[in-house]
């Protein structure tokens, strides 16, 4: 039974026992709920085997929102944990593990399949292509990244959880401070799903360059395939940084190297800077998306063009570029000299400036418009405040030699959650929101979505706000608890109300998308909000291959100017259309990666050496395939179309 | 006849072989470390347009400036990547 | 398909251009990766703990013999797309093969380099600087073993399938990976080797 032993958890809690329960229960309610209901041949043919990038963003989102309640508890047991001083509810090795999963968890398992979930919806309507350049690759990211979130959830009940930081720095994340196996997951589970995001990024990148609409030009893309494209530019070029940055953790950790260890020459500081140089540009490849989400829906609730599209645009490509030159103001403190500090404090409040455009043009967007407050608006609007607060202390905390007073306080972390929480989960819902009727076929309710918008904006600024106070007073981030004599427990406690705050209004989200499928209309035609651009033009729910005739592009709002000015946007006949065929490989592979991680986490290596070959074999297999796809004919597209043209001028 | 000899790869290699015998006179001859970095740095990056425009023929479809812009940019942020790890962990810690 | 005959066959279909396109943003992500492996060894360069420096170990004859035989692969590999866009089968398949061996007596090399440094006490485990040389090295030839399974996976469906728009694709976008392991190994040859011994 040694050999067993290994899988034990190293510090075990009753809650854990009960997860690991609850987890079991769950897993088999889903086997028996499939079997019973016969839906396993469903779950393959139509979702698992799937290349449809309208399906994959479609899983994508229910993976997100999954994880989001996932690090949502972690949120709340901190908070929790800390909102009464000398707490014994975590104890210190519980309560790391806690605040290291749940930055991993929101930012690499949450924030990222969000962006991609609309990403992948959104971007192929909106530029009149038919699905992304490499369907079965988008298959394969989608399943890359699952698997790697999965394999990092499983870490908990299974070997235990990573407890070194979302950041993971050595020494701290080295065999000798953290023996247990969790650190390994940390390094595998990332290290799997980043190689899915590296491959969506080169496929986004290749389906907006070459498979827009005729006409359509860079200058004429709607902002949110702009920011899609640079997002993705940024992903292309600053992924591989952490691909090599978890490989050599992974050597010190795994076969023993000295790349980041104190002895035989390691330098523990090369992983805080190479973390950086990743993690600095993840940071706008998070907050990109969610500003082309604001520019959409501020344009078209504000019932006005976008204001100053190119210097948006203009905006964009700088912050790209700038987003890889300011990685060392995550550690001023670290040890190097004032010329270095200097340097990127100057490129730290340069990287203000474009930010700061875009904040000038939403506002001059919405001036004179004819704005209507729906709960996308609300969020929008709600984001300009919020986020300006965050991002001024951001140049607050970029002045090196300020910040060695706010470093590693709650300063901080009240900080970085003012610029995510509005930039990048407000976007999200505000986007889920949106794009809702189009991915669903009909509305989320209104009301009850502005009673969530006003409880998760008001409760997050009743957790934040405090936190800005007791940093600068000196409480330290990732302490587990605190004396009394620090007078640091009213604040906290006001930070645990805040978040109970934030965690009802997610919880009437989830109320509001059960009470919306029994209740809403699915009468609700192809535009619903009155919107701008291309994928509002086609039917509702959209068809497999998107536009049965592809639209024809002349200016920015060519939607909008075929609805006002009447311009024709669809020309010529109906032809037969190219679609790509489905494929197991991309599900089958990626559970071979889940097996191969789990025992490269393990060490156990004929396992590890089995799913390697196994790996391969699956892309020699796909390279001797032979796969043309097939044709939906002139035919079937007509039968379909008639339909949906019926149901159009019915709700006319 | 003319068409069907491979001119371009000839040259290419040639060069390629011309360079890399360049880059050994830091290893043959006694150069100060400046000199010799520049000398590297020199045969390496031309030895890599060689290859990115005689042999991958990056400049010859309708994608070229989609695919200069990749490289350059990539480039860009390589050197800045290693220049500025080398800036905060070596020269100026 | 439709297929446009005014082009090389390798750029027929719009599939075709977008592989290409696709596989040079991929190439832009790997001067990345190693740009990073690249930064952190000239980072630990100097930090041998007890181990030995580069200067050391490092003995120019089988680097040279690796450096001529990946720049005369790359040279014939460019052979072989010549004689595919002019529609030469045998001559194709003839290049691309004689590229695969000479990668492989690249492999060969690198391995002896390898087995070579273990024996005088340069492992992977004895410092910082051998760890990174040792994993950047290693990372490229991975690479270079990776790119002899997939070369010969497309001359057997060269052969098998002849000269159709998706082979010629595939040969031509394994042609660009295998300059660019060319271009990278030049690098390493000049800013590791040469650097090191200089």
């Amino acid at each position: 039974m040694d050999y067993f032993d290994r899988f034990a958890i190293p510090h075990p809690s009753p809650a854990i026992y009960a997860s690991m329960v609850a987890i079991g229960l769950t897993v088999i309610a889903i086997l028996v709920g499939l079997t019973y209901f016969k839906k396993w041949g469903y779950l393959w043919r139509e979702w698992l085997t799937t290349v449809d990038h309208k399906r994959i963003g479609i899983m994508y989102l229910i993976a997100a929102l999954l994880m989001l309640f996932r690090g949502g508890v972690d949120a709340l047991m901190m908070r929790a944990q800390t909102a009464v001083p000398d707490n014994k509810l975590l104890d210190a090795q519980h309560y790391n593990e806690v605040f290291t999963t749940h930055g991993v968890v929101m930012i690499i398992f949450m924030a990222m399949p969000f962006i991609y979930a609309l990403m992948n919806f959104v971007v192929p309507l909106q530029i009149g292509a038919r699905d992304v350049a490499f369907p079965r690759l988008n298959a394969l990211s989608f399943w890359l990244f699952f698997m790697g979130a999965m394999l990092f959830n499983i870490s908990f009940v299974i070997g235990g959880s990573p407890d070194a930081g979302w950041t993971s720095y050595f020494p701290l994340a080295g065999n000798d401070f953290s023996q247990s196996v969790g650190t390994n997951y940390y390094l595998m589970s990332i290290q799997i799903a980043g190689i899915g995001t590296l491959i969506s990024g080169i496929n986004f990148i290749a389906t907006i360059f070459k498979m827009r609409a005729p006409g359509m030009k860079l200058m004429k893309m709607p902002m949110f395939t702009w920011t899609a494209l640079i997002t993705n530019a940024i992903v292309v070029f600053a992924f591989p940084v952490l691909t090599v940055t978890l490989l050599l953790g992974t050597m010190d950790r795994l076969f023993g190297t000295h790349i980041f260890s104190m002895t035989n020459g390691g330098m523990d500081m090369l992983w805080a800077n190479l973390f950086w140089v990743w993690g600095h540009p993840e940071v706008y490849i998070l907050i990109l998306p969610a500003f082309g989400i604001y520019s959409e829906i501020i344009s078209t609730f504000s019932q006005r063009n976008l204001y100053g599209y190119k210097s948006m645009v203009a905006s964009i490509v700088i912050i790209s570029f700038f987003s890889f030159l300011v990685w060392t103001h995550h550690f001023f403190t670290m040890g190097q000299g004032p010329l270095t500090n200097s340097i990127f404090s100057i490129t730290t409040m340069a990287i203000a400036i474009p930010t700061g455009i875009k904040i000038f043009n939403w506002l001059l967007t919405m001036r004179k418009g004819k704005i209507k407050f729906t709960v996308p608006m609300l969020y929008s609007v709600g984001f300009i405040p919020i986020f300006t607060i965050g991002g001024v202390t951001g140049v607050m905390l970029g002045m090196a030699s300020a910040d060695y007073q706010y470093h590693n306080t709650m300063f901080l972390v009240a900080h970085f959650h003012y610029t995510i929480i509005p930039g990048v989960v407000f976007a999200m819902l505000a986007g889920l929101t949106y794009w809702w009727p189009k991915m669903f076929g009909f509305m989320l309710n209104e009301r009850i979505g502005k009673w969530a918008f006003w409880f998760i904006a008001i409760g997050f600024n009743v957790t934040f706000f405090p936190m800005f106070f007791t940093g600068l007073d000196g409480q330290a981030r990732r302490m587990y608890t605190y004396s009394e004599a620090s007078g640091f427990g009213l604040l906290n406690m006001l930070s645990f109300v805040g978040a109970v705050g934030l965690a009802i209004g997610f919880a009437i989200i989830v109320y509001n998308v059960y009470y919306s499928t029994r209740h809403s209309s699915r009468n609700i035609g192809s535009d619903p909000w009155n919107a701008r651009t291309l994928e509002w033009a086609t039917q509702t729910p959209v068809q497999s291959y998107n536009f049965a005739r592809t639209p024809q592009v002349d200016s920015i709002e060519a939607f909008w100017d075929h609805k006002k000015k009447g311009k024709p946007l669809f020309k010529g006949k109906i032809e037969k259309i190219h679609m790509p065929n489905n494929s197991g490989v991309p599900f089958i592979m990626s559970c071979i990666f889940f097996v191969w991680g789990f025992s490269f986490v393990f060490s156990m290596w004929i396992p590890a050496i089995i799913t390697t070959i196994a790996i391969f074999a699956c892309m020699a297999h796909r390279s001797f395939e032979k796969d043309d796809g097939h044709y939906i004919s002139v035919k079937e597209i007509e039968a379909t179309e008639k339909d949906s043209e019926v149901l159009a001028n019915e709700s006319r | 006849m003319s068409e069907l000899f491979p001119r371009k790869q000839v040259m290419g290699f040639v060069f390629s072989l011309v360079l890399t015998a360049a880059a050994l006179t830091v290893y043959f001859m006694d150069v100060s470390f400046a000199v010799g970095m520049t000398i590297l740095l020199a045969t390496a990056f031309i030895q890599a347009g060689v290859q990115l425009v005689g042999f991958m023929h990056a400049g010859e479809s309708e994608d070229k400036v989609a695919i200069y812009a990749n490289i350059y940019y990539g480039i860009a942020i390589a050197l800045v990547t290693i220049f500025g790890t080398l800036l905060i962990l070596v020269w100026d810690m | 398909m439709k297929v446009d005959n005014s082009l090389p066959l390798e750029y027929g279909t719009e599939q075709n251009k977008l592989n290409i396109l696709g596989f040079w943003i991929f190439l832009g992500a790997e001067v990345m990766l190693f740009a990073t492996l690249f930064a952190t060894y000239f980072t630990l360069e100097n930090r041998t703990g007890n181990g030995p420096a580069g200067a050391e170990i490092f003995e120019l004859t089988p680097v040279l013999i690796e450096t001529i035989l990946l720049l005369t692969s790359s040279f014939t590999i460019g052979l072989g797309v010549h004689a595919m866009r002019l529609g030469r089968k045998n001559a194709m398949i003839t290049f691309f093969s004689i590229t695969l061996l000479l990668g492989l007596a690249f492999l060969g090399v690198e391995i002896y380099e390898f087995t070579h440094y273990a024996s005088i006490g340069a492992g992977l485990q004895v410092s910082a600087f051998t760890g990174i040389l040792l994993t950047t090295l290693g990372t490229h030839g991975a690479h270079v073993t990776l790119g002899l399974f997939w070369g010969l996976f497309i001359i057997m469906q060269v052969k098998k399938r002849g000269l159709t728009p998706e082979t010629a694709n595939k040969s031509f976008i394994f042609s660009l990976y295998w300059h660019f392991l060319d271009v990278v190994w030049i690098f390493i040859f000049s800013f590791i080797y040469l650097k090191g011994m200089m």
